[in-house]
């Protein structure tokens, strides 16, 4: 390190299970360790997060259900809050924001400057539609570009100028093949499914960016320099924050409700904006039922 | 099972599953519910003052007729103090505009509205069967969406309208944002979510321009599905058209609305959860100034350029071409083929504000390019040489367009003759006479 005269960096590499806990990371990690024994590593569960955010009262306040459960563990809270959840998509939502914010919590506890994300520029294209997507184009320049993050950290992608198909190429053509070490979901993950309701947005976005990029690779880095283009307002710092992803929503605009696509319902549900939620996540958060159904 | 009982009025059987949000509803409260959103619409945004005179953009199609209907019937039941007439252009399609403009007649008599139809003919002296003879069909959508955008606001200028209303609905919307994403256009992407857009008075006028003879152009349905629109037109029993266009091959476009047809089906809320985004992304788009990014209404109208959604797109391209643009544009940058030649703008023009950068740089995207651009370029909005039009540049496109048809223009003269509906154009054919006489001079 001492030989480009530039100030060196330690790497800290974490790897974080599933909500079911299918993925064996430690034995994964225990692989990785073993090519590149110089780094630190650590292998945490998702429901880690309540652990690590005992102070935050508004994630607690999301997981439905009778509030004398103060001895549930995090794991039991983990899976009552994805359980309440009505779709497909909003549970892989609320699961990626909730693996970001562990992330997150877990470098500012161990003193990390910057994260280092492996997001290639067909992964950073689906996440930008993915979330134009599901109403989250407020914090679209915190979740693709480079940069300082409303966490006080630093978010980099190092990998945002390779296509996903380039990198599937460099692992077979190094020495030794890196293809072992990578954990491959199931076989017809990505094949189109005939059922919606099983079919989530980022399935979605996955699957037309995969033939985007099959024909027209320069439109998927055309996308990523497109949001990456995309300033953050200077009046961030004093905005409010959603409490699940903990963004800065500018104008405190939060829920769904008061705003041109929803304006009836701002009379009879104002009640329950009381929560700080941004638009995004109260899209995937069930709703209070407020009327009473009759279906 | 009983059957579902209505959600609204918990008296009726629900008959309707409503695409917006899957509620259960029977007949006349889905329509009330539609109306009564729209009417949100229009007040929250203070779309319209009352007294104000309104030219609705009818093509017959479903969207322009729901729009007609929804209005004349708000304008009704919430007094809105407005005067409605409606305002066709006539492309000159045989076989497909002929048939449309029958129904807008029709629905003329059904609400009782005045109805102007302006022809591609009269303004320029072609029509779109006589462009696509001489271009083709390939890129005939361009000539035709520069020239209708630029006909409704032509028309309406001269009837002594002030305000054009489209039936542009949030599948429309939705649509332009993630085909503006995928293009890479961001200084669209302001105009294209803004409720409320204006273009400055056609007419030439010596100093400044007040603000009170822009011609305002805005969408009430922005937040209305196409699907609840479909429904709400058969429910009421409205006559409209429904064949598509024969010139329009739109790959570019196509490749959006599939792609919004399939977000709809995983999640029916995703086609407002995109318009919404595309509200929010408008406000981070560097250089510009418009603090609300079309939350808000008339208080700050957008210039507009570009016509969003609908057949006749300026801006369709294909995928195939789009990529090997960006292709040939990153190649050039990789190998450094291209020398970035600095031309003095035409017209003065403000550097766009760059935002100063705190804490630690960002790395550079590309090692090997040239200097770095500050963010899109902010286009400057100013009038034709030729015509007094809006536009960037000195001549505008339409008049561009004209004269590059008409230096191809055969001998042979192809006589086309088109009634002109109302006794208040005739200063227009007498224009377009004088117009001809000086173009054959």
């Amino acid at each position: 390190m001492s030989k480009t005269g530039r100030t060196g960096f330690s790497l800290s590499v974490v790897a974080i299970g599933n909500a079911e806990e299918t993925v064996p990371i430690d034995d994964l990690l225990d692989d990785v360790r073993s090519n590149y024994p110089g780094y630190e590593y650590n292998a945490l569960p998702l429901h880690d997060v309540f652990r690590m955010i005992p102070d935050d009262a508004t994630l607690q306040d999301l997981v439905p259900g009778p509030a004398t459960g103060n001895d549930q563990s995090n794991k039991q809270q983990l899976a009552r809050l994805i359980n309440s959840l009505t779709s497909a998509t909003a549970r892989a939502d609320v699961l990626s924001t909730l693996r970001t914010r562990l992330i997150v919590e877990h470098a500012k506890s161990t003193g990390c400057q910057s994260i280092l994300w492996g997001d290639s520029t067909t992964t950073l294209a689906e996440k930008t539609l993915a979330e134009t997507c599901k109403g989250r184009g407020f914090s679209l320049p915190w979740q693709v570009a480079d940069g300082k993050s409303p966490f006080g950290l630093y978010f980099h992608y190092p990998l945002r100028d390779v296509l996903k198909k380039e990198l599937v190429s460099y692992m077979d053509l190094t020495e030794p093949v890196l293809s072992s070490l990578v954990h491959e979901p199931s076989p017809g993950a990505t094949q189109a499914s005939t059922s919606s309701k099983n079919t989530t947005i980022d399935d979605l976005m996955k699957q037309y960016f995969e033939s985007v990029e099959e024909n027209f690779p320069s439109i998927v880095s055309n996308v990523v320099r497109t949001s990456g283009k995309l300033q953050v307002l200077e009046s961030t710092d004093a905005d409010l924050r959603c409490g699940l992803c903990d963004m800065p929503v500018p104008g405190s605009r939060f829920g769904i409700h008061g705003w041109g696509g929803y304006q009836q319902d701002s009379i009879e549900t104002s009640a329950v904006a009381s929560k700080n939620i941004c638009y995004g996540c109260t899209r995937s958060l069930p709703q209070p039922t407020t009327t009473t159904s009759s279906r | 099972m009983p059957p579902s009982i209505c959600a609204v009025c918990n008296t009726n059987r629900a008959l309707i599953l409503r695409p917006k949000d899957h509620s259960k509803l029977c007949k006349p409260c889905f329509i009330n519910v539609f109306e009564t959103e729209i009417h949100h619409t229009i007040i929250s945004t203070n779309l319209f003052t009352r007294g104000e005179r309104i030219a609705i953009g009818a093509s017959g199609g479903k969207d322009s007729t729901v729009l007609a209907s929804v209005l004349k019937t708000l304008n009704e039941r919430y007094d809105y103090g407005l005067d409605l007439i409606l305002l066709s252009i006539d492309e000159g399609i045989k076989g497909y505009r002929d048939d449309s403009l029958e129904t807008v007649k029709r629905n003329a008599e059904q609400y009782d509205m005045p109805l102007t139809i302006l022809g591609y003919a009269e303004l320029y002296g072609w029509t779109m069967d006589q462009v696509v003879e001489q271009v083709g069909k390939k890129g005939n959508c361009t000539y035709c969406g520069v020239f209708r955008r630029q006909a409704l606001d032509r028309g309406a200028s001269r009837l002594g309208v002030k305000h054009v209303v489209t039936g542009h609905n949030a599948d429309d919307v939705a649509e332009t944002v993630l085909m503006n994403l995928l293009r890479g256009d961001l200084p669209r992407l302001s105009r294209t979510t803004s409720i409320v857009t204006s273009t400055p008075s056609l007419t030439p006028s010596s100093g400044p321009v007040a603000d009170n003879t822009n011609i305002k152009r805005s969408k009430p349905l922005k937040y209305a599905y196409e699907k609840e629109i479909v429904l709400y037109a058969h429910h009421k029993q409205l006559d409209y058209f429904s064949t598509e266009c024969i010139y329009s091959p739109e790959a570019f476009r196509g490749s959006a609305r599939a792609l919004i047809k399939n977000l709809e089906r995983v999640r029916p809320s995703a086609i407002l959860d995109v318009v919404r985004s595309g509200e929010d992304m408008a406000r981070l788009v560097p250089g510009s100034d418009e603090g609300c990014g079309g939350a808000c209404g008339s208080s700050a109208a957008l210039p507009a350029e570009e016509e969003e959604g609908g057949c006749g797109s300026a801006v369709g391209k294909s995928m195939a071409s789009v990529e090997s643009q960006l292709a040939a544009n990153d190649r050039a940058v990789e190998h450094n083929l291209e020398t970035e030649i600095t031309l003095k703008p035409a017209k003065p023009t403000q550097p766009p504000s760059t935002a100063s950068s705190k804490g630690q740089k960002k790395p550079r995207a590309e090692r090997t390019g040239g200097p770095r651009k500050k963010g899109p370029n902010k286009q400057v909005m100013g009038q034709c040489k030729k015509c007094g039009y809006l536009s960037s540049q000195d001549v505008c496109k339409a008049c561009v367009l004209l004269e590059g048809l008409n230096k191809n223009r055969p001998k042979n003269k192809i006589e086309v003759g088109y009634e002109v509906q109302d006794v208040s154009l005739n200063s227009v054919r007498d224009e377009l006479e004088a117009a001809t006489l000086a173009a054959e001079g």
